[in-house]
This record gives C-alpha cells, sequence and structure tokens, in this order.
C-alpha cells in the first residue's frame, strides 16, 4: 500500500508539472498546444547532450534545457501563433498550427539527435528500502523533491511577482487586463515561453530516470491533456490536482487490476469519460471551456 | 503580397525538393539500376525499428555500388533502395506498396508491424511483389498467402528455444509475462505463454501490459515482482522500453532472469539501465565477436561510417537484401518474375557471408508454416554484459 | 450564386471523378494514384463527419473511433456471419450512428476543449476495447477478409465480383468516389436545410438558440450521429480494401488527422474537408522521394500554409469566386 501511494506521487508530481505549461499556454492563450509534448522531449534531448555527451553537471543540463526552450516557445508563439490568432476567424485553427509545429520538431529531433533511446548516467547512485515497504531509488525521490520544489516555485511565481500577476488578470479577462494596461502580446509571449520552459524542464529532470526518445512526444502531449481535463483547463490547480490523480489511477489501478491486465486502462478511460459527463467543466475549472 | 511570396516560395521548395528527390535516384548510372523497395515506419514512436531496418539496407547497397554491383544474369546492376515511410498506419502502408508497384519493384522489405504486413497483403499479390516483413502472425505465410517471407526469427520459434535452455541450465520454473498492449506484443506474450506451457513451465503472470507511451514502470513491474518468477520475459518489447522495464525490476529488488524475443541495442540498454541491464538476455544477430565474419565486422564499421553510429537491431535485419539478391543471382529469371523467385526458394542456397564458419542462406519454414516462407537466420541468442552483448547459444530454425 | 451556374459546377466535378481522372491515370500509367485517390475519398467521407460537428460548435477529436468501429462491424458481419459486404456498408455506418447516440448524449453536453479531449480518449478507449474483447479477435485483428462479392438483380449484375476482377483498383476506385459524393450530396443538402440553419445557430450561440426554442440537445445528436456514420462507412471500406483490421487501423494520429483536414481546406465551407483531405495526404505522398527529410518538409508547409491561409485554403479569394466547384 505504502509502495502504490509512493509510486502515485512520484507519478503524479511530474505529471502535474507537464500539465503545469500546458494549462498556462491554454489559460493565456486559448491554444490547445499539440507540440507540448515534443518541447518535452527536446528538453530531454538537450540535457542529454549537455550532461552524458559534453560531461557538464547535471544542473547545467536543465538550465540549458529551460533556456532553450523558453526561447524556441518565445519564438514560436511570436511568429507563429501570434499572426495566425489574429487572422483566424476561430480560434480553434491554432490546433492545426500547433500539429504542425509537432510534426515540424518531430522531425528536427529525429534529424538532430536520432532515432535511438537515450539515457544519462545516474544522478545518484542506491535504493532507498523501507523495509520492503517502501522501495524508491535515491534518484527517483531526488528528482520528485526537485519536481515539487519547482511547483511551489511556479505557484509562487504566478501568485507574488508583477508577471505573474500580470498573467492571472490576463488569464481571467483578457479584456479587463487590455483595459487596465497590460501589454497582451508581451505576456502571452512570457507565458508561452514560461509554459514551454516548463516542459523542458520536466523532459530535462526526467531524463536523468526513464530516458528519452522521439517518439515519447505525442502521447506525453495526450496524457498532458488528459490531467488538465480532469483538473478543469487553464487552472493552476487544476493542473497540479489533475495531475496528481492520473498518477494515483496509474498506480493503483496497475495494482488493484494487475489480473485483468489489459483492460486497466480501458476502465481509467471509461471512468474518465464519465467522470466529465457528470462535471462537464472538471473539477475546478471554469464552465466555459 | 506577403501571402503571394510566402506561396511562390512554398510552390518554390517543393519543386526544388522533387527535383532533389529525382536527382538522387538517377544519381548512379553507369550500370543498371536494381531497385529494391523499403517500406516501413521511420518517423514517429516506432521510428527505430524502421531506421535500423533502412540503414542496414542502404549501406549494404553502396558497399556492392562501391565494389562495382552486383551481377545478376548476364548484366551489373547497382542497387537502390526507394523508402517509403509508412508512419506504422496500415493504410498507408498500402500506399507504399502502390508507390512500389508503380516503381517496377518486386522486391520490398518490410512492414515492420502486424497491421502493415496483413494490410499490404492484396497489393502485393496483385502486382506481383515478393516482400519481407519483420512481422509474425502465420496467416501471412502459410498458403493460400504466397508473396511474403518472415525477414527474421519469429518470436514462438526463438522463444521455445530460449525457455528450454534456461530451465536446463538454470533451473528455471516459474515465468512472468509482461507486454505492451499492442497487437504485436500482446500476440507474441500469447505465443510465449503457450510456449512456456509446453516445456512445463509455471506461468505466474501472464496478462500484465502497459501502455507504449508508459514513463514510469514501477507500478506496472511491481505486482509481477510480488509472485517472484525465475524468469521475466518482456514479450515484443520496444527498444526504448527495455532499459526502463529492466531497471524498475531491478530497482525492486528482483534477482532473477529477464529475457525478450526481439532484437536490442546495446547502447541503449547500456545508457538507459547501465549495469542494471547485465545478464539480459535477448535475441541478435551475428555481430557478437564470436561468430561474426569479416565481412559482418566490415559491414558494421561502413554503417557506422555512414550513420555515425551503429544500431544492434540492424544485425538482424542486415539479411533480407542478401537473400533477395543472392536469390536473383541463383535465378535472373526472377527479376521480374516472382513466381520464378518462389520456385527457386524451395531449392535455393548459398553460403552466409555474415558467419564465421559455413552457415548458410536458405529459405525456410516448413514446420511453422508449411511453405518455405521465412529466410534462414541463425538463431543468436544474446546476454548483455556492460555494454556489449556475449552469445549465449546460437540454434537453427526450420 | 445562380442555379445552373451550381449545375454546371457539379457536373464538371462529377466528370473529373469519373472520367477524367481515370482517363488521365490511363494515359499517365500512373496506377498507384489509385489507391492514394481512394484513400483520400474515404478519409474526406470521415473528415466530413468531423466538419459537420465542427459545424454544430464542437472539435471532435475521435473520428477514428468511429471508423475503427465501422471497419470492424463490416469485418465481422463478413467474416464470421458471412453477411454480403455491401450490406455491411450501411450497417457499419447504422451501428455506428446508433452507438454515438448513445455516447453522444451524455458527452454532447461538454463544451470547447473538453469535448475535444473526451473524443480524443474516446479513440483511445476504442482501440483498447477492441483488444479487449473476444469478438474483435483481441490483438491478432481479423485478417483473409474475402473480398466484396457481386450484386445482381434479376439475373443481371450490377456489380461483379471483386475477386474475378483483375484489378481491384478501379473498382474500388469508383466504389470510394461515389460514396464520397453521396455523402457530401447528403452533406450541403443537411447544410442547407432548416436543420442546417438551425446548427450554424448552435456554432454561433447555444444559449441564444435555446431560448428561441430550439431543441438544441436533440440536434446536437442528430448532428453527431449523421457524423459517426460517416466515419463508420469509410472504415467499412478500408477493412474490405486491406482485407484486414487491426485494433491499431484507425488510431488517435488519424482523428487528428480527419480534424486538421477540415482545418486545412476551411471550416466555413462544405467542401472544405475534401480539400483539405486531398493537400494532406496527397502531399504527403509526393513528398516520398525526399527520403529523411519527408516529414521535416511537409511539417513546414504545412505551417506555412497556415500563416498565409489561417482559414482553409478554400478562404482563397480564387475559391471563393465560384464556390460550386469543390
Amino acid at each position: 500500500m505504502e509502495q502504490i501511494i509512493a509510486n502515485g506521487l512520484y507519478l503524479g508530481s511530474q505529471y502535474a508539472l507537464i500539465a503545469l505549461g500546458l494549462t498556462l499556454i491554454f489559460a493565456l492563450m486559448n491554444v490547445l498546444n499539440f507540440a507540448h509534448g515534443q518541447m518535452y522531449v527536446l528538453g530531454g534531448f538537450v540535457t542529454y547532450t549537455v550532461y552524458a555527451q559534453l560531461g557538464l553537471p547535471f544542473i547545467v543540463g536543465l538550465l540549458a534545457s529551460a533556456t532553450t526552450l523558453a526561447v524556441v516557445g518565445a519564438l514560436i508563439e511570436k511568429f507563429l501563433f501570434r499572426p495566425v490568432i489574429r487572422k483566424s476567424h476561430r480560434e480553434e485553427s491554432t490546433m492545426l498550427l500547433a500539429a504542425g509545429i509537432a510534426f515540424f520538431l518531430d522531425a528536427v529531433i529525429l534529424l538532430v539527435f536520432g532515432e535511438k533511446q537515450r539515457g544519462v548516467p545516474k544522478i545518484v547512485n542506491g535504493v532507498l528500502n523501507w523495509d520492503f515497504r517502501i522501495i524508491m531509488p535515491y534518484d527517483r525521490i531526488l528528482i520528485c523533491v526537485l519536481t515539487i520544489f519547482f511547483i511551489a516555485a511556479f505557484i509562487g511565481y504566478m501568485q507574488y511577482s508583477k508577471t505573474g500577476r500580470a498573467m492571472r488578470a490576463l488569464a481571467q479577462d483578457k479584456v479587463a487586463a487590455q483595459l487596465m494596461g497590460v501589454n497582451v502580446a508581451r505576456y502571452s509571449m512570457i507565458g508561452f515561453a514560461l509554459g514551454a520552459m516548463l516542459a523542458g524542464l520536466v523532459g530535462g529532470l526526467l531524463v536523468s530516470i526513464t530516458g528519452v526518445n522521439l517518439g515519447m512526444g505525442g502521447p506525453t502531449s495526450i496524457k498532458a491533456f488528459m490531467m488538465v481535463m480532469i483538473g478543469g483547463a487553464g487552472v493552476i490547480s487544476g493542473a497540479i490536482a489533475g495531475g496528481l490523480i492520473l498518477g494515483m489511477l496509474e498506480s493503483v489501478g496497475l495494482s488493484v487490476l494487475s489480473q485483468y491486465g489489459d483492460i486497466t486502462y480501458l476502465l481509467i478511460f471509461v471512468s474518465l469519460i464519465i467522470f466529465l459527463a457528470i462535471r462537464p467543466q472538471g473539477l475546478m475549472g471554469k464552465p466555459w471551456g | 503580397m506577403k501571402r503571394r511570396n510566402l506561396l511562390k516560395s512554398m510552390m518554390l521548395a517543393a519543386t526544388a525538393s522533387t527535383v532533389i528527390g529525382f536527382s538522387s535516384l538517377s544519381a548512379l548510372a553507369a550500370n543498371e539500376t536494381l531497385k529494391i523497395g523499403f517500406v516501413g515506419v521511420t518517423s514517429g514512436p516506432a521510428a527505430a525499428w524502421g531506421i535500423s531496418n533502412v540503414r542496414s539496407m542502404q549501406a549494404r547497397a553502396e558497399w556492392i555500388n562501391e565494389i562495382g554491383g552486383v551481377k545478376i544474369g548476364a548484366k551489373t546492376y547497382n542497387v537502390d533502395i526507394v523508402t517509403f515511410d509508412d508512419q506504422k498506419d496500415p493504410k498507408r502502408a498500402i500506399a507504399g506498396m502502390e508507390k512500389m508497384a508503380q516503381e517496377g519493384i518486386h522486391y520490398v522489405v518490410g512492414p515492420n508491424v502486424d497491421d502493415g504486413a496483413a494490410a499490404v497483403r492484396p497489393v502485393a499479390e496483385q502486382n506481383g511483389i515478393m516482400y519481407f516483413p519483420y512481422a509474425f502472425p502465420k496467416s501471412l505465410y502459410k498458403a493460400p498467402a504466397s508473396n511474403a517471407v518472415l525477414g527474421m526469427v519469429a518470436n514462438y520459434q526463438s522463444g521455445p528455444a530460449i525457455y528450454k535452455y534456461l530451465k536446463d541450465t538454470k533451473g528455471v520454473k516459474k515465468v512472468a509475462f509482461v507486454a505492451a498492449n499492442e497487437s504485436d506484443p500482446l500476440s507474441q506474450r500469447d505465443g510465449g505463454v503457450a510456449a512456456a506451457k509446453a516445456l512445463g513451465l509455471e506461468v505466474v503472470s501472464g496478462n500484465i501490459t502497459y501502455q507504449v507511451d508508459t514513463t514510469d514502470f514501477t507500478p506496472v513491474i511491481t505486482p509481477i515482482i510480488r509472485l517472484q518468477p525465475d524468469l521475466l520475459v518482456l514479450s515484443g518489447v520496444a527498444p526504448a522500453n527495455a532499459p526502463q522495464l529492466i531497471r524498475s525490476a531491478r530497482e525492486l529488488g528482483y534477482q532473477g532472469l529477464i529475457s525478450t524475443e526481439t532484437a536490442q541495442d546495446a547502447t541503449v540498454l547500456k545508457e538507459g539501465a547501465g549495469e542494471l541491464a547485465n545478464g539480459f538476455i535477448s535475441v541478435g544477430g551475428a555481430s557478437t565477436p564470436e561468430i561474426a565474419s569479416d565481412a559482418m565486422k566490415e559491414f558494421v564499421t561502413r554503417y557506422t561510417k555512414m550513420f555515425g553510429e551503429y544500431n544492434d537491431e540492424s544485425n538482424t535485419k542486415v539479411y533480407a537484401l542478401e537473400y533477395i539478391l543472392e536469390t536473383l543471382k541463383a535465378n535472373p529469371a526472377a527479376m521480374s518474375d516472382v513466381k520464378a523467385f518462389q520456385k527457386t526458394m524451395d531449392t535455393f542456397e548459398a553460403p552466409n557471408p555474415y558467419m564465421k564458419g559455413d552457415a548458410k542462406l536458405k529459405y525456410v519454414g516448413m514446420t511453422s508454416f508449411g511453405q518455405k516462407r521465412q529466410v534462414a537466420v541463425p538463431l543468436v541468442v544474446n546476454v548483455y554484459k556492460d555494454g556489449k552483448f556475449d552469445t549465449l547459444f546460437v540454434a537453427a530454425v526450420d | 450564386m445562380s442555379r445552373s451556374k451550381q449545375i454546371i459546377g457539379v457536373a464538371a466535378f462529377l466528370f473529373g471523378v469519373f472520367v477524367l481522372v481515370p482517363l488521365m491515370i490511363k494515359l499517365t500509367g500512373r496506377w498507384d494514384f489509385y489507391y492514394t485517390l481512394t484513400s483520400v475519398a474515404l478519409l474526406s467521407i470521415a473528415s466530413a463527419g468531423v466538419w459537420l460537428t465542427f459545424y454544430i460548435g464542437r472539435i471532435n477529436i475521435g473520428q477514428g473511433a468511429y471508423a475503427l468501429v465501422g471497419g470492424y462491424v463490416s469485418a465481422i458481419l463478413v467474416v464470421k456471419y458471412g453477411v454480403s459486404f455491401w450490406l455491411t456498408i450501411p450497417l457499419a455506418g447504422l451501428i455506428c450512428g446508433c452507438l454515438s447516440i448513445l455516447i453522444g448524449l451524455p458527452i454532447l453536453r461538454l463544451k470547447g476543449v473538453y469535448f475535444a479531449m473526451v473524443t480524443l480518449v474516446l479513440t483511445e478507449v476504442a482501440k483498447l476495447t477492441a483488444l479487449a474483447l473476444p469478438i474483435t479477435n483481441g490483438a491478432k485483428g481479423i485478417s483473409s477478409i474475402p473480398l466484396p462479392g457481386a450484386i445482381s438483380i434479376f439475373g443481371l449484375t450490377i456489380i461483379p465480383d471483386f475477386s474475378q476482377l483483375a484489378s481491384t483498383k478501379l473498382a474500388f476506385y469508383y466504389l470510394a468516389v461515389t460514396l464520397m459524393v453521396l455523402s457530401y450530396a447528403g452533406l450541403y443538402r443537411l447544410v442547407h436545410s432548416r436543420i442546417g440553419h438551425l446548427c450554424r445557430s448552435l456554432q454561433q450561440n447555444e444559449e441564444l438558440a435555446s431560448s428561441i426554442g430550439v431543441n438544441i440537445s436533440y440536434l446536437r445528436v442528430i448532428a453527431y450521429s449523421v457524423s459517426s456514420f460517416l466515419g463508420g462507412i469509410a472504415g467499412a471500406v478500408f477493412a474490405a480494401i486491406s482485407q484486414s483490421i487491426y485494433p491499431s487501423s484507425f488510431q488517435v494520429a488519424d482523428s487528428i488527422n480527419f480534424m486538421l483536414n477540415c482545418f486545412l481546406g476551411g471550416l466555413g465551407y462544405v467542401f472544405g474537408p475534401m480539400l483539405g483531405t486531398l493537400v494532406l495526404y496527397f502531399g504527403w505522398d509526393l513528398l516520398f522521394t525526399t527520403g529523411k527529410f519527408q516529414l521535416l518538409i511537409y511539417s513546414s508547409l504545412l505551417i506555412a500554409l497556415m500563416l498565409a491561409l489561417p482559414n482553409g485554403i478554400l478562404s482563397l479569394r480564387l475559391f471563393n469566386r465560384k464556390k460550386a466547384e469543390p
């Protein structure tokens, strides 16, 4: 039982950090970023290159991932999303753009980093074994702690910094925020960069545990969508809750239903649909969708 | 104005790319060209399978062309590999096969997965194309199916051999299986479970699955470890997932053996699981030092030079092209007539250039399919140790 | 637009797909285009369904689920119960339509991204269900499905037995194109009917539509089930062409592509999804000579197209002038 909760917590914290970036971009720009998973993969490969190939410290790799993705995110927002949003009649049109970017990043990652699964040397050795009730390698615990730290830092930033407040105002009511003198274009760009940076950061963190390969992008995006949907789209607390819930669901489901193997995920998905049918805006979402 | 410019540049880009594509096709001119096709997945999540495949074909083709081409009948040909990326979508695979037919190609390597291989069957049979899939369903190779040739050792052939070896030498009694929740791995798992039961092994867990996109395998593995199997079989595991599964199992304290029936890459295992992967048993080709011939070593060198890094999965994938060319040499009439090819398959035999000793290239499959629709690849069972594979044992398939 | 112009446009289109295309293929010898165009026709039928859900203001990323169900319904009926393939086309559509009413009733209350994501999950559910059920033959799929048989009325053969034909390419092409023409004719009719106008009112403002007495939940379910019907028949024909169906025959990537087809063609135009499918599918096929740069070029063109024409290809003025000719 303790093991299941520990697994769920570890899984949930990393899911939450992935979902945060997605939900931030959605809240600010109403863009469903299909390329989020690819950004995560890119982050993983950057850390891999810096840490495993160049032999620099892991933390440098993380920083490199975060900066690279922040720059990529800012550029994508400025040169791709902004003009399209301005010109299109229906804002869903950005989905095609996002999907195109996802394909593009996939192609670039394949050409630059190759098709193989990549992994980095362990950052900490050893396994915590608490009486066989909880078995958890130290590097997982470290990553889990770091993840929670980053989540807390992000919340703090959104809560107390000027930029964070401006972005929250923007997410709440774009027109009102604009009238109050918030520079929409500027904060959209910062928000997108921040969301992309979070994706890159998780990629960098997780490369030390799960490694990275170019195929992880699409499925990661879809998982992130699900978390955001459980918690409520565009709500920060919702993304965290959604991530934790999905992590727990997987952990508990896989243990309880292990003898039915093939249908664990089927049940998770079906219950998700039923949940949303009952509560269409997720746990904490606003009913505007 | 801006829009028009953009459109113009797009059109330019499109034309330019087509021109580049065509010119690269016609670049090698001196000899006549023999086109061999590839239809498989070279982008997206499963890209590794197809890419290791395509690259081994391209490396071999370039090598052949460099030494003056391949002599079939009275003529000498340069080999040209025509590739089509089906994105692991069976509908696209059909389109790919149609493209091959359009190019006048009669010999195609691929597709890489079950659904694609089944979907292209009608097209291949109608257009007279022999294809060499890396997919295991027996219905593809049993009559009335006629044009598919299994390009590797199937899991229902390698599985029993591995389990028997481990039962006899390591005293394995209890087996557990874990597979991705997808067609290919699930079919392979079912085959593995049946084989293990037939050998009298106790299957303690045979239905635990994971989603292909799993990033943390600890919850998946935990219930299996509780059952304390002697052998954990990762059925049809993708090279990307193998190190993570091994790592999770070992970190949870699992002491028994771990094996799979698919080909793996040593570098991937080293990076992903480090020394935890030591002792991991997988199926390989012929590049382990004990059995690799000089030709195999040269192939690996050329491959590495061409693409920067070798992929051990290519060991099992170097053969299909060799079989096609050698069979064509044996019967030049097969160049445009697959019926002649099929006839030659029954009696064909040539030395295996990639293995030391007197191993032969020949078609097999009578036991599994009732007709010779499989290439005889040596069943090389490897064990991983400190960044490379050692040969555990070598067996043959009939 | 005048009536006669419209008729000329439709006639030109029909002439094009039924006479001109086969003629061109015969002249150029590009036989592989038959399958490509067959795929385009079938995928555009499924995309037409997605477009209809866009029309009522819902982003549908779940059409792959219904295509898969349709494929399985047809395959199972043909293989296990010996039903004629021709009968299974409407049956596959109807079963998908009924299924979508059951699923649609609860989930159509969702809006925006929530609906989009639920339908996305639906594709995954369909795949996992196909893997788990015994009737679908689980992971092994259903293969070696017989080709469509003959239809004759009063001893007169209307459709020959496909297995007797020298090449099934042309036969499947005509089948797919006929279905496409019928589907789009139906869609056009629906959109320009009273129901269609009401549907458009949903797209703009559901509350308002509701307040003037439109039964919105009824309309939504109708539109969604028509959409799924189209997905089902496309899937059924695909199963017959590949003579096999697997849980992975239609997956999330397909669902996303169906949606992208609509965006690319233009959400405001009935014939948008047809053009979008043609461009997206043909684009990938034509780029196959570029080898490993295929995806890079393809995605770059996609992004460039989106930047130039964010409202779809049909928003080009050129097309707007003669809208009837798709």
